[in-house]
């Protein structure tokens, strides 16, 4: 810390002021010690006080950014999970969803977890949450990109994940949904043409 | 007293709830709407919660009793329009309502109530053909 630096020069300054009172040299010396180490207190707290505050915008950044909603097509959303699921995360990534079925007027949402590294059964159970929150809603929910190591994770675990449709890639899980999506529009135009 | 109203509209109900759900006015509705299905041999319920803003378990388990209760009389329960904040809540609350169908809006709630009666239909016929 470059305040305590000022010692230096500043003890050599006393020592010169007073070369034969000794008494007064200890005063003067500890008392300029104490303003020193007081100064150097109220910069180390506002050092760290800045630099927890940068931590917490890019941790919040981090969170804003690493939940994104992609619409893939008229009615399909996706949702490329990267980095690990913590609960905070999860709730952001649930609110998210929902309010993009909302204002996408979606039915069907893919939840994309190639960029997951671990699922824990806390991050499962979120999984699973969120779907039953999509399907509440009227959407149906696609859970794709389990890589191998996750799946018997998984099954390990004990998380029952039948009632969820899974795919591998997110391209299976793509074409899973356009097809469905395809099966409604081709029904709508039956009916109308009769 | 107030009351819900139940609209009949062809061979469905229709059921919108504007206002804020408290327990009284559930089992009303409740009573109300099983006494509708009777009556009108209706083949489908559509429950519209978009104006809901606040559930909490007891009109969750309603809404789960209700689709029961129809499933029993034969009408099929779609419940549409459910915001993200009451979505949140039922499934924190554990009530994730396996035996409701769901749709986004009223619209597609009858699209789904229209194919689910056809293909009821269709089996009904299936079964019934002598072969």
């Amino acid at each position: 810390m470059f305040v305590f630096s000022l010692k230096q020069p500043l003890f050599a300054r006393i020592r010169n002021e007073f070369p034969d009172d000794a008494q007064r040299l200890a005063d003067e010396t500890w008392r300029a010690t104490l303003l020193i180490d007081r100064l150097g207190l109220e910069t180390t707290t506002a050092f760290i006080k800045s630099r927890e505050e940068i931590i917490r915008r890019q941790q919040q950044e981090l969170l804003e950014i690493s939940t994104p909603v992609v619409r893939l097509w008229e009615g399909i959303l996706a949702l490329p999970l990267i980095g690990t699921l913590d609960s905070s995360r999860m709730q952001i990534v649930m609110q998210n969803l929902l309010e993009a079925i909302v204002s996408q007027s979606a039915t069907i949402a893919i939840i994309d977890i190639t960029g997951v590294p671990t699922v824990d059964t806390l991050a499962a159970q979120h999984l699973l949450k969120t779907v039953a929150a999509a399907r509440l809603m009227g959407a149906d929910c696609i859970i794709s990109g389990i890589r191998p190591q996750i799946a018997q994770t998984i099954i390990h675990l004990g998380v029952d994940l039948t009632a969820v449709i899974t795919k591998a890639t997110l391209a299976d899980a793509f074409q899973i949904a356009l097809r469905r999506l395809q099966n409604k529009t081709v029904t709508l135009k039956n009916t109308e043409s009769v | 007293m107030e009351r819900i109203p139940i609209l009949k509209l062809g061979e469905f109900l229709l059921v919108s709830i504007q206002v804020d759900m408290h327990d009284q006015l559930a089992i009303s509705l409740q009573d109300d709407l099983t006494a509708k299905i009777v009556a009108t041999s209706a083949k489908g319920v559509l429950i519209d919660i978009s104006a809901l803003d606040i559930v909490d378990s007891f009109i969750g388990r309603m809404l789960g009793n209700i689709a029961g209760m129809s499933r029993i009389l034969d009408a099929e329960t779609v419940v549409v329009g459910m915001q993200p904040s009451v979505a949140i809540t039922l499934v924190e609350l554990g009530l994730s309502l396996p035996g409701i169908r769901t749709a986004f809006n009223i619209d597609r709630g009858m699209d789904l109530l229209r194919d689910s009666v056809a293909e009821r239909q269709e089996n009904q016929r299936v079964l019934n053909e002598p072969d």
